[in-house]
């Protein structure tokens, strides 16, 4: 009882922590009093860059992060397979050639719709595309097999968009820094429609915990249990894709953080879905707030792209916990 | 007597370094940007708005460039607000600006525009699609920052220069050029396109583009240089990386080469759109067009 009780409380603990690090971190270190005084109204330029630029930063890459970890867990429990992630099904593909376009196509519409939008849709009709060649979900390895193509072909189109597209401005240096992740930063409305995404994101996929579950046990067995394989599949993958597409469409191609968090969820709640996608995404949450609070604030003036600290940083944290893991 | 001399202070700040009127100016963005006094503590992103804002005497007011300004030197040491990485909005407001000078290249206008609109500081987007609005530029950032005389000045000599350079040429036909901006690891070679403020230059100092259709992809085979045959090959660079592109299989017969009409060309005149730029048209003119020196 106490175990149900102290999870929750712990975890949230963690989170609020990760939160305060990374609302705290930046080009110049601001204490917990300085965003008090600037949540409060102080007019000095420091504290409005606090409250317009760094805060709504720190809580879509919060938001970004859950998304992350909850589609990893989705992807693992739909592939039953530890080593996938939320970009298996070519939708980093498909959100990079959309943010390609965003970002070297002058279209008229505002950048930052423009970005969101079109890797939104990039991803999501990678996905679809991929579904489709594979005739939905009947055999899960043809489906990665046309992931893989689908992917390989996307990159050839992105590379081939980039070097044409691009010019002596170094505009190629645009693409790869979106490629490598990122937090857009987004108003505090847009800030709210992240939040109203994630709920949704959330309402749609905690109702395929137990498909998941029962999709565990062999596809065979999950009939028996009287689950139609083929459609639940199809609904998960749609549902991941959802997901991943607004992650990519807020945060650029964040690796690694997919693959990581379910794993570290799984060894604290164990496999069962209804427990492992909340805590995978907050686990993602953590992960996301802390590694984009180094960026911001390991090397200034620069920031260095999210996908790299992901990796670096979040490499060896998670070494150290399988090696723990492995020893047990 | 206390009106009088209050009278000849108000004289004598009325005839200081800038005027300090509210100023309203449109900028390349068609956004109009209100700056309640003129800027004394102005960002510049890139080279050129240092290099723009420095012609125009106000180096001293520049608290914050990027990485890659080297010029002119008394601006090349003030703080780092972004580089290779990116731009760091949070170094940028450390440095209490008044005015951000930038150009949509590279991540700048994408990473740094938003935030400064949002927190409300005054941010001015110049372009420079062609020499026209490179000098251009100049006016356009002498009235923001409350030196337009200056800015009138400066500009109006530029157009004069330019004029004269295209009297001398009016009449000789231009030379076919191949203008080399960069080699890429894969062989191939960036061009001058047609469409841009260097191409401009180009056009400006007699010379007319020998590569058919560089007008999109700066990417050219090696191949392209050689079947388009220029009057004149010009690389952006050194004399030894010239020496080096030259030297490679193919550069040494081509018709340029051998009959000693390759030359390097300052990359800082023809990359970096600035007052430089004018110099650089005129050193061109000169290589390409030797009878019509001044």
């Amino acid at each position: 009882m106490t175990a149900g009780i102290g999870r929750p409380v712990l975890l949230a603990l963690a989170l609020l922590a990760c939160l305060v690090f990374a609302a705290c971190a930046g080009h110049r270190w601001a204490g917990p009093l300085d965003l008090a005084r600037a949540l409060a109204g102080d007019p000095d330029l420091g504290a409005r860059l606090l409250v317009a630029w760094r805060l709504p930063r720190v809580l879509a890459a919060g938001l970004v992060g859950a998304l992350l970890g909850l589609g990893g867990a989705i992807f693992q429990g739909v592939f039953r397979n530890p080593l996938a992630e939320p970009y298996l099904l070519g939708s980093a593909g498909g959100a990079a050639i959309g943010a390609t376009t965003a970002l070297l196509v002058p279209l008229g519409i505002p950048s930052g719709l423009a970005l969101g939008g079109l890797s939104f849709a990039g991803a999501w009709a990678a996905t679809v595309l991929v579904l489709a060649v594979a005739h939905g979900a009947r055999d899960t390895a043809g489906l990665l097999l046309a992931g893989v193509a689908v992917a390989a072909m996307l990159g050839a189109v992105r590379s081939f968009l980039m070097l044409a597209l691009s010019d002596e401005s170094v505009s190629l240096q645009v693409v790869l820094s979106w490629t490598l992740g990122g937090i857009q930063t987004p108003t505090w409305g847009g800030l709210g429609l992240l939040a109203g995404l994630v709920a949704l994101a959330l309402a749609a996929c905690l109702p395929l915990a137990r498909g998941l579950d029962l999709l565990g046990l062999g596809r065979d067995q999950a009939a028996a249990f009287g689950l139609a394989p083929e459609g639940f599949l199809r609904r998960a993958i749609l549902a991941g894709a959802f997901v991943v597409a607004v992650a990519v469409a807020h945060g650029g191609l964040v690796g690694f953080v997919g693959l990581v968090a379910p794993h570290i969820a799984r060894w604290w709640v164990g496999p069962r879905h209804r427990a492992l996608l909340p805590v995978s995404a907050c686990i993602g949450a953590g992960l996301v707030l802390v590694c984009d609070g180094l960026a911001r604030s390991l090397l200034p003036p620069a920031e260095i792209p999210l996908g790299l600290i992901t990796a670096a940083a979040g490499g060896p944290f998670f070494l150290v916990l399988l090696r723990q893991r492995m020893r047990a | 007597m206390r009106w009088a001399a209050t009278g000849f202070l108000l004289m004598l700040v009325a005839a200081g370094p800038g005027r300090a009127e509210p100023v309203h100016v449109v900028d390349a963005l068609g956004r109009g940007v209100a700056l309640a006094a003129p800027p004394r503590r102005i960002v510049t992103i890139f080279s050129s708005n240092t290099e723009l804002v420095a012609a125009l005497g106000l180096a001293d007011r520049i608290v914050g460039i990027d990485a890659f300004t080297r010029f002119p030197p008394e601006a090349a040491t003030k703080p780092v607000v972004g580089g290779r990485l990116g731009f760091s909005v949070e170094a940028i407001v450390a440095q209490s600006p008044d005015l951000v000078v930038l150009t949509p290249a590279r991540q700048a206008v994408h990473q740094i525009l938003d935030a400064l609109e949002r927190i409300g500081v005054p941010a001015l987007v110049l372009t420079s699609r062609t020499v026209a609005e490179v000098v251009g530029n100049l006016r356009l950032l002498a009235r923001a920052t409350g030196v337009p005389e200056r800015g009138e000045s400066l500009a109006s000599g530029l157009d004069a220069r330019l004029a004269a350079v295209g009297e001398r040429l009016a009449a000789r036909p231009c030379r076919r050029v191949v203008l080399v901006t960069g080699r890429l690891g894969n062989g191939l070679l960036l061009a001058a396109r047609r469409d841009t403020y260097t191409g401009d230059a180009v056009r400006r100092a007699g010379g007319c583009f020998a590569l058919a259709g560089n007008g999109g992809v700066p990417q050219v085979s090696p191949e392209a240089v050689f079947a388009a045959d220029p009057d004149v090959l010009l690389l952006a660079g050194s004399a030894d990386e010239l020496a080096e592109l030259v030297g490679r299989p193919g550069f040494s017969r081509m018709r340029a080469v051998t009959t000693g009409r390759a030359f390097a060309v300052p990359r800082a005149e023809f990359l970096i759109p600035g007052p430089r730029t004018v110099a650089g048209i005129e050193r061109l003119a000169g290589l390409l067009h030797p009878g019509a020196a001044p």
